[in-house]
Protein backbone atom coordinates (compact mmCIF):
# COMPACT_ATOMS: atom_id res chain seq x y z
CA UNK A 1 0.00 0.00 0.00
CA UNK A 2 1.43 3.13 -1.11
CA UNK A 3 2.11 6.32 1.02
CA UNK A 4 -0.55 8.82 1.35
CA UNK A 5 1.03 11.81 2.76
CA UNK A 6 2.39 15.10 0.67
CA UNK A 7 5.48 15.20 -0.23
CA UNK A 8 7.93 17.95 -1.19
CA UNK A 9 11.36 18.00 -3.24
CA UNK A 10 14.54 19.78 -1.48
CA UNK A 11 17.63 19.99 -3.08
CA UNK A 12 19.76 18.73 -0.43
CA UNK A 13 19.70 17.93 3.67
CA UNK A 14 20.11 21.48 4.67
CA UNK A 15 17.05 22.36 2.43
CA UNK A 16 15.34 19.49 4.58
CA UNK A 17 16.15 21.45 7.61
CA UNK A 18 14.56 24.30 6.26
CA UNK A 19 11.51 23.24 5.06
CA UNK A 20 10.88 21.85 8.40
CA UNK A 21 11.69 24.46 10.45
CA UNK A 22 10.50 27.01 8.62
CA UNK A 23 6.78 25.00 8.96
CA UNK A 24 7.46 24.51 12.30
CA UNK A 25 7.42 20.91 11.74
CA UNK A 26 10.73 20.16 14.67
CA UNK A 27 11.88 20.64 17.95
CA UNK A 28 14.33 23.37 17.20
CA UNK A 29 17.02 20.70 17.13
CA UNK A 30 17.99 19.28 13.12
CA UNK A 31 15.43 16.52 11.80
CA UNK A 32 16.23 13.11 9.78
CA UNK A 33 14.69 14.00 6.25
CA UNK A 34 11.93 11.05 6.19
CA UNK A 35 12.15 9.76 3.06
CA UNK A 36 9.36 6.86 1.97
CA UNK A 37 11.99 4.31 1.86
CA UNK A 38 12.82 5.09 5.30
CA UNK A 39 9.24 5.80 6.46
CA UNK A 40 7.64 2.50 4.96
CA UNK A 41 11.10 0.79 6.37
CA UNK A 42 9.49 1.01 9.62
CA UNK A 43 6.18 0.37 8.53
CA UNK A 44 7.39 -3.64 7.76
CA UNK A 45 9.19 -4.04 10.65
CA UNK A 46 5.89 -3.40 12.56
CA UNK A 47 4.08 -5.18 10.29
CA UNK A 48 2.09 -2.05 9.75
CA UNK A 49 -0.41 -0.97 6.82
CA UNK A 50 -0.12 3.06 6.15
CA UNK A 51 -3.82 3.11 7.34
CA UNK A 52 -3.92 1.55 9.79
CA UNK A 53 -5.47 3.36 12.99
CA UNK A 54 -3.52 3.57 16.45
CA UNK A 55 -6.04 5.45 17.74
CA UNK A 56 -8.43 8.59 17.69
CA UNK A 57 -7.87 11.57 19.59
CA UNK A 58 -10.81 11.44 21.86
CA UNK A 59 -10.93 15.48 22.37
CA UNK A 60 -10.59 16.50 18.89
CA UNK A 61 -11.57 13.49 17.31
CA UNK A 62 -8.19 12.90 15.26
CA UNK A 63 -7.87 9.79 13.75
CA UNK A 64 -4.17 9.11 14.06
CA UNK A 65 -2.65 6.65 11.39
CA UNK A 66 0.68 4.21 11.11
CA UNK A 67 1.79 6.49 8.25
CA UNK A 68 2.03 9.59 10.59
CA UNK A 69 3.96 8.07 13.66
CA UNK A 70 6.09 6.30 11.24
CA UNK A 71 7.43 9.69 9.29
CA UNK A 72 8.10 11.43 12.76
CA UNK A 73 9.55 8.62 14.06
CA UNK A 74 11.98 8.59 11.26
CA UNK A 75 12.43 12.46 11.84
CA UNK A 76 13.15 11.90 15.61
CA UNK A 77 16.30 9.58 14.32
CA UNK A 78 14.54 6.03 15.06
CA UNK A 79 15.19 3.16 13.29
CA UNK A 80 12.53 0.26 12.04
CA UNK A 81 12.94 -1.31 15.28
CA UNK A 82 12.36 1.46 17.40
CA UNK A 83 8.86 1.91 15.86
CA UNK A 84 6.82 -0.97 17.62
CA UNK A 85 7.99 1.13 20.85
CA UNK A 86 6.42 4.25 19.53
CA UNK A 87 3.72 2.69 18.37
CA UNK A 88 2.74 1.24 21.69
CA UNK A 89 3.27 4.21 23.32
CA UNK A 90 0.51 6.07 21.00
CA UNK A 91 -1.98 3.52 21.93
CA UNK A 92 -1.51 3.98 25.30
CA UNK A 93 -1.47 7.73 25.36
CA UNK A 94 -4.47 7.60 23.30
CA UNK A 95 -6.40 5.61 26.12
CA UNK A 96 -9.09 7.68 27.86
CA UNK A 97 -8.00 7.64 31.21
CA UNK A 98 -4.48 9.07 29.73
CA UNK A 99 -6.49 12.24 29.49
CA UNK A 100 -3.92 13.04 26.92
CA UNK A 101 -6.04 16.47 25.30
CA UNK A 102 -5.62 17.96 28.52
CA UNK A 103 -1.98 16.89 29.73
CA UNK A 104 -0.42 18.09 26.74
CA UNK A 105 -2.28 21.46 26.46
CA UNK A 106 -2.08 22.48 29.73
CA UNK A 107 0.13 25.42 31.44
CA UNK A 108 1.53 22.41 33.81
CA UNK A 109 3.94 21.91 31.52
CA UNK A 110 4.44 18.19 31.66
CA UNK A 111 5.95 15.68 29.51
CA UNK A 112 5.40 11.80 28.55
CA UNK A 113 7.40 9.69 30.15
CA UNK A 114 8.07 6.03 28.36
CA UNK A 115 9.29 3.35 30.22
CA UNK A 116 10.66 0.01 28.08
CA UNK A 117 10.13 -3.07 29.73
CA UNK A 118 10.82 -6.72 28.21
CA UNK A 119 12.91 -8.55 25.99
CA UNK A 120 12.88 -5.45 23.55
CA UNK A 121 15.17 -3.42 25.29
CA UNK A 122 18.22 -5.72 24.50
CA UNK A 123 17.49 -6.04 20.74
CA UNK A 124 17.34 -2.31 20.40
CA UNK A 125 19.77 -1.09 22.67
CA UNK A 126 17.57 0.72 25.60
CA UNK A 127 20.15 0.99 28.09
CA UNK A 128 18.58 1.34 31.98
CA UNK A 129 22.39 2.36 33.22
CA UNK A 130 24.83 5.06 33.08
CA UNK A 131 22.84 8.32 32.63
CA UNK A 132 19.04 6.61 32.72
CA UNK A 133 17.45 9.41 32.80
CA UNK A 134 19.17 11.39 29.72
CA UNK A 135 21.45 10.54 26.48
CA UNK A 136 21.97 7.42 27.80
CA UNK A 137 21.47 5.67 24.55
CA UNK A 138 20.29 5.68 20.86
CA UNK A 139 16.90 4.17 21.42
CA UNK A 140 15.64 5.97 24.26
CA UNK A 141 16.76 9.14 22.70
CA UNK A 142 15.21 8.41 19.65
CA UNK A 143 11.89 7.01 20.60
CA UNK A 144 11.53 9.66 23.36
CA UNK A 145 11.76 12.66 20.81
CA UNK A 146 9.01 10.40 18.76
CA UNK A 147 6.48 11.32 20.81
CA UNK A 148 7.01 14.44 21.09
CA UNK A 149 7.73 14.82 17.30
CA UNK A 150 3.98 13.37 16.72
CA UNK A 151 2.92 15.32 19.58
CA UNK A 152 3.84 18.68 17.58
CA UNK A 153 3.40 17.61 14.10
CA UNK A 154 0.46 15.04 14.31
CA UNK A 155 -1.95 16.90 16.83
CA UNK A 156 -0.31 20.53 16.71
CA UNK A 157 0.89 20.45 20.29
CA UNK A 158 2.93 23.87 19.37
CA UNK A 159 4.08 26.31 21.93
CA UNK A 160 1.53 29.01 22.01
CA UNK A 161 -0.89 26.18 20.19
CA UNK A 162 -2.38 23.56 21.81
CA UNK A 163 0.85 23.47 24.06
CA UNK A 164 0.09 26.06 26.49
CA UNK A 165 2.94 25.47 29.43
CA UNK A 166 4.14 28.08 31.29
CA UNK A 167 7.62 26.17 31.22
CA UNK A 168 7.48 23.22 30.32
CA UNK A 169 10.80 20.74 31.30
CA UNK A 170 13.66 19.11 29.47
CA UNK A 171 12.00 15.82 29.22
CA UNK A 172 9.22 17.32 26.25
CA UNK A 173 12.88 16.83 23.96
CA UNK A 174 13.04 13.28 24.86
CA UNK A 175 12.01 11.40 28.07
CA UNK A 176 12.37 7.73 27.67
CA UNK A 177 14.04 5.15 30.02
CA UNK A 178 14.34 1.66 30.37
CA UNK A 179 14.12 -0.74 33.30
CA UNK A 180 17.55 -2.65 34.33
CA UNK A 181 15.88 -5.68 34.85
CA UNK A 182 19.25 -7.74 34.59
CA UNK A 183 20.62 -6.23 37.33
CA UNK A 184 17.23 -6.40 40.04
CA UNK A 185 15.97 -9.23 41.77
CA UNK A 186 12.61 -7.04 41.65
CA UNK A 187 9.79 -7.94 39.05
CA UNK A 188 9.79 -5.69 36.37
CA UNK A 189 7.10 -2.75 36.29
CA UNK A 190 5.07 -4.26 33.51
CA UNK A 191 4.25 -6.92 35.00
CA UNK A 192 3.75 -5.74 38.10
CA UNK A 193 1.03 -3.74 36.05
CA UNK A 194 0.13 -6.78 34.61
CA UNK A 195 1.77 -7.65 31.48
CA UNK A 196 2.75 -11.84 31.28
CA UNK A 197 6.14 -12.78 31.23
CA UNK A 198 8.47 -12.43 28.92
CA UNK A 199 6.59 -9.93 26.95
CA UNK A 200 7.67 -6.61 26.40
CA UNK A 201 5.89 -3.73 27.11
CA UNK A 202 5.92 -0.10 27.61
CA UNK A 203 3.84 2.32 30.56
CA UNK A 204 3.34 5.91 29.43
CA UNK A 205 3.06 8.49 32.25
CA UNK A 206 2.20 12.36 31.97
CA UNK A 207 5.11 13.29 34.31
CA UNK A 208 6.74 16.58 35.44
CA UNK A 209 10.76 16.31 35.59
CA UNK A 210 12.92 14.18 37.99
CA UNK A 211 12.99 15.51 41.32
CA UNK A 212 16.72 13.66 42.09
CA UNK A 213 17.45 12.95 45.68
CA UNK A 214 20.71 11.44 47.46
CA UNK A 215 21.18 9.19 50.27
CA UNK A 216 24.31 7.11 50.75
CA UNK A 217 24.32 7.54 54.19
CA UNK A 218 22.84 4.54 55.74
CA UNK A 219 21.69 0.80 54.56
CA UNK A 220 18.40 0.71 56.69
CA UNK A 221 15.02 0.53 53.87
CA UNK A 222 13.25 3.09 56.29
CA UNK A 223 15.78 5.59 56.27
CA UNK A 224 16.13 5.56 52.80
CA UNK A 225 12.65 5.50 51.70
CA UNK A 226 12.10 8.39 53.69
CA UNK A 227 14.03 10.88 51.74
CA UNK A 228 12.03 9.65 48.53
CA UNK A 229 8.80 10.11 50.78
CA UNK A 230 10.05 13.78 51.47
CA UNK A 231 11.11 14.49 48.05
CA UNK A 232 6.82 13.58 47.22
CA UNK A 233 6.10 15.53 49.78
CA UNK A 234 7.62 18.44 49.15
CA UNK A 235 6.61 18.19 45.39
CA UNK A 236 2.66 18.06 47.28
CA UNK A 237 3.56 21.43 49.10
CA UNK A 238 4.75 22.94 45.98
CA UNK A 239 3.75 21.83 43.24
CA UNK A 240 0.20 19.62 43.59
CA UNK A 241 -1.24 18.42 47.21
CA UNK A 242 -3.17 15.81 44.89
CA UNK A 243 -2.60 12.36 44.37
CA UNK A 244 -1.81 9.97 41.70
CA UNK A 245 0.79 7.47 39.62
CA UNK A 246 4.39 8.80 41.41
CA UNK A 247 7.38 7.31 39.93
CA UNK A 248 10.46 6.48 41.64
CA UNK A 249 14.04 5.59 39.93
CA UNK A 250 15.71 3.53 41.83
CA UNK A 251 19.78 3.17 41.47
CA UNK A 252 21.93 0.22 41.97
CA UNK A 253 23.06 0.83 44.55
CA UNK A 254 19.94 1.57 46.70
CA UNK A 255 18.29 -1.12 44.82
CA UNK A 256 20.93 -3.68 46.54
CA UNK A 257 20.29 -2.41 49.84
CA UNK A 258 16.74 -2.31 49.32
CA UNK A 259 16.70 -5.91 48.13
CA UNK A 260 19.41 -7.48 50.76
CA UNK A 261 16.89 -6.10 53.07
CA UNK A 262 14.15 -7.85 51.54
CA UNK A 263 12.22 -5.49 50.27
CA UNK A 264 9.92 -6.01 47.04
CA UNK A 265 8.47 -2.96 45.18
CA UNK A 266 5.15 -3.60 46.96
CA UNK A 267 6.73 -2.94 50.25
CA UNK A 268 8.00 0.14 49.00
CA UNK A 269 4.41 0.88 47.70
CA UNK A 270 2.85 0.16 50.81
CA UNK A 271 5.44 2.32 52.67
CA UNK A 272 5.43 5.61 50.49
CA UNK A 273 1.59 5.05 50.73
CA UNK A 274 1.94 6.06 54.73
CA UNK A 275 5.00 8.40 54.24
CA UNK A 276 4.16 10.22 51.75
CA UNK A 277 1.06 12.63 52.98
CA UNK A 278 0.46 15.94 54.34
CA UNK A 279 -2.18 18.39 55.59
CA UNK A 280 -3.78 20.50 54.07
CA UNK A 281 -2.29 23.56 56.29
CA UNK A 282 1.30 22.92 55.64
CA UNK A 283 0.31 24.70 52.23
CA UNK A 284 0.38 28.02 54.31
CA UNK A 285 4.08 26.93 55.35
CA UNK A 286 4.87 27.46 51.68
CA UNK A 287 3.39 31.15 50.78
CA UNK A 288 0.06 29.03 49.75
CA UNK A 289 -2.07 29.86 53.18
CA UNK A 290 -5.51 31.33 50.59
CA UNK A 291 -6.03 28.17 49.51
CA UNK A 292 -6.16 26.00 53.09
CA UNK A 293 -9.58 27.72 54.17
CA UNK A 294 -11.46 25.51 56.82
CA UNK A 295 -10.08 22.38 55.42
CA UNK A 296 -6.31 22.65 57.26
CA UNK A 297 -6.56 19.12 58.65
CA UNK A 298 -7.64 17.62 55.42
CA UNK A 299 -4.79 14.85 54.79
CA UNK A 300 -3.97 14.46 51.37
CA UNK A 301 -1.40 10.91 50.10
CA UNK A 302 0.64 11.34 47.49
CA UNK A 303 -0.69 8.37 46.65
CA UNK A 304 -3.65 6.92 45.54
CA UNK A 305 -3.09 3.82 47.15
CA UNK A 306 0.08 1.35 47.41
CA UNK A 307 -0.28 0.48 43.72
CA UNK A 308 -0.24 3.91 42.17
CA UNK A 309 3.45 3.87 42.69
CA UNK A 310 5.71 3.02 39.62
CA UNK A 311 9.05 1.59 40.84
CA UNK A 312 11.90 1.34 38.29
CA UNK A 313 15.03 0.16 38.73
CA UNK A 314 17.32 2.38 36.52
CA UNK A 315 20.75 4.25 36.64
CA UNK A 316 24.73 3.71 36.80
CA UNK A 317 26.04 1.10 39.38
CA UNK A 318 27.58 3.69 41.63
CA UNK A 319 25.83 6.42 43.43
CA UNK A 320 23.23 6.58 45.74
CA UNK A 321 20.79 8.79 43.76
CA UNK A 322 17.30 8.52 43.20
CA UNK A 323 14.50 10.37 41.82
CA UNK A 324 11.16 10.67 42.36
CA UNK A 325 8.82 11.69 39.17
CA UNK A 326 5.55 13.10 40.07
CA UNK A 327 2.58 13.19 37.93
CA UNK A 328 1.26 16.31 35.97
CA UNK A 329 -1.70 16.86 38.23
CA UNK A 330 -3.03 14.46 40.73
CA UNK A 331 -5.52 11.91 39.12
CA UNK A 332 -6.68 13.53 36.61
CA UNK A 333 -4.36 11.33 34.50
CA UNK A 334 -3.33 7.81 34.71
CA UNK A 335 -0.16 5.67 33.84
CA UNK A 336 -0.69 3.28 31.36
CA UNK A 337 0.90 0.10 30.20
CA UNK A 338 0.67 -1.63 26.99
CA UNK A 339 2.35 -4.46 25.64
CA UNK A 340 4.45 -4.40 22.51
CA UNK A 341 3.04 -6.80 19.27
CA UNK A 342 0.17 -8.38 21.38
CA UNK A 343 -3.13 -8.29 21.39
CA UNK A 344 -4.58 -8.18 25.61
CA UNK A 345 -7.98 -7.08 24.00
CA UNK A 346 -9.10 -10.32 21.50
CA UNK A 347 -10.75 -12.21 23.62
CA UNK A 348 -9.49 -15.50 25.11
CA UNK A 349 -7.35 -17.73 23.26
CA UNK A 350 -9.01 -20.03 20.93
CA UNK A 351 -9.17 -23.69 22.00
CA UNK A 352 -6.14 -25.95 21.18
CA UNK A 353 -6.87 -28.61 18.33
CA UNK A 354 -7.26 -31.73 20.19
CA UNK B 1 20.73 15.07 -4.35
CA UNK B 2 17.44 15.57 -4.69
CA UNK B 3 15.51 14.31 -1.57
CA UNK B 4 11.59 13.99 -1.75
CA UNK B 5 10.50 14.21 1.43
CA UNK B 6 7.26 13.69 3.89
CA UNK B 7 4.62 15.74 5.28
CA UNK B 8 4.49 14.91 9.46
CA UNK B 9 1.47 16.66 9.92
CA UNK B 10 -2.07 14.92 10.23
CA UNK B 11 -3.76 16.66 7.23
CA UNK B 12 -6.91 14.56 7.75
CA UNK B 13 -8.00 16.69 10.15
CA UNK B 14 -11.59 16.79 10.88
CA UNK B 15 -13.95 19.40 9.33
CA UNK B 16 -14.26 22.12 12.28
CA UNK B 17 -17.77 24.37 13.06
CA UNK B 18 -18.10 27.08 11.59
CA UNK B 19 -18.32 30.66 13.68
CA UNK B 20 -21.93 31.52 14.69
CA UNK B 21 -23.24 34.60 13.77
CA UNK B 22 -22.01 37.74 15.60
CA UNK B 23 -24.68 39.47 17.68
CA UNK B 24 -25.76 42.78 16.85
CA UNK B 25 -27.25 43.34 20.07
CA UNK B 26 -26.56 42.26 23.55
CA UNK B 27 -29.53 44.07 24.48
CA UNK B 28 -32.20 41.22 25.77
CA UNK B 29 -30.19 38.34 25.23
CA UNK B 30 -29.44 35.32 27.08
CA UNK B 31 -24.99 35.00 27.50
CA UNK B 32 -23.60 31.52 29.30
CA UNK B 33 -20.37 31.46 31.07
CA UNK B 34 -18.48 28.74 31.26
CA UNK B 35 -15.39 28.64 33.87
CA UNK B 36 -12.90 25.88 33.78
CA UNK B 37 -13.21 26.07 37.22
CA UNK B 38 -10.11 27.86 38.74
CA UNK B 39 -10.24 30.41 41.49
CA UNK B 40 -9.38 33.39 38.88
CA UNK B 41 -12.47 33.29 37.07
CA UNK B 42 -14.93 33.46 39.93
CA UNK B 43 -15.08 37.31 40.61
CA UNK B 44 -13.86 38.23 36.89
CA UNK B 45 -16.74 36.46 35.52
CA UNK B 46 -18.85 37.75 38.15
CA UNK B 47 -17.50 41.80 37.09
CA UNK B 48 -18.00 40.67 33.39
CA UNK B 49 -21.84 39.82 34.30
CA UNK B 50 -22.38 42.47 36.11
CA UNK B 51 -21.47 45.04 33.21
CA UNK B 52 -23.07 42.97 30.73
CA UNK B 53 -26.30 43.35 32.43
CA UNK B 54 -25.99 46.94 33.71
CA UNK B 55 -24.30 48.51 30.74
CA UNK B 56 -25.47 46.73 27.74
CA UNK B 57 -28.58 45.32 28.33
CA UNK B 58 -28.19 41.97 28.61
CA UNK B 59 -31.62 39.97 29.86
CA UNK B 60 -29.93 36.62 31.80
CA UNK B 61 -26.36 35.82 32.67
CA UNK B 62 -25.91 32.39 33.11
CA UNK B 63 -22.73 30.50 34.95
CA UNK B 64 -21.44 27.26 34.73
CA UNK B 65 -18.35 25.23 36.02
CA UNK B 66 -16.55 22.61 34.09
CA UNK B 67 -16.05 19.70 36.95
CA UNK B 68 -12.34 19.12 35.21
CA UNK B 69 -10.42 21.99 34.40
CA UNK B 70 -7.98 19.79 31.78
CA UNK B 71 -11.19 18.12 29.94
CA UNK B 72 -14.14 19.42 27.79
CA UNK B 73 -16.81 21.07 29.00
CA UNK B 74 -19.51 18.32 30.60
CA UNK B 75 -22.11 17.27 28.14
CA UNK B 76 -24.77 19.00 30.07
CA UNK B 77 -22.96 22.13 29.80
CA UNK B 78 -23.16 21.83 26.07
CA UNK B 79 -26.32 20.35 25.68
CA UNK B 80 -27.58 23.79 27.58
CA UNK B 81 -25.10 26.04 25.10
CA UNK B 82 -27.90 26.20 22.19
CA UNK B 83 -30.24 27.88 25.23
CA UNK B 84 -27.86 30.99 25.17
CA UNK B 85 -26.94 33.86 22.49
CA UNK B 86 -23.59 33.78 23.51
CA UNK B 87 -20.80 32.04 25.42
CA UNK B 88 -17.92 33.43 27.56
CA UNK B 89 -15.35 30.88 28.22
CA UNK B 90 -12.03 31.28 29.80
CA UNK B 91 -9.35 29.78 32.37
CA UNK B 92 -8.44 31.17 35.75
CA UNK B 93 -4.67 30.98 36.18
Amino acid sequence: MPLTSRTYEVDDLMAAQELYHSNGWTDGLPVVPPTEAAVLACLDWAGMTPDQLIGIEPVREQAITAEKIAINAVMAGCLPMHFPVVVAAWQGMLKEEFLLHGTTSSTGGCAVLVIINGPIRKEIGASGGFNALANSDRATASIGRAIRLGLINVLDVRPGAIDRSTLGHPGKFSYCIAEDEEDMTWTPLAQMRGVPEGLSAVTVMAAMGPRQLMNEWTHEPEELLETFAAEMRGNQRHYSIYGGNYCIVVPKQLRDQLQAAGWSKADIGRFLYERARIQRKEWGEVGKGAVVRDRGESVYTALESPEHLLVVGAGGPAGGFGAVIPPWMGHKTKAVTVPIGACVDCGPEPAKPA
Amino acid sequence: MTLRVLDPTNEAKPATGEAAQRLLSLRGTTIGFISNGKEGTKEYFGHLGRILQEEHGVARIVMRTKSNYSAPADKHIVDEIRQWHAAVTGIGD
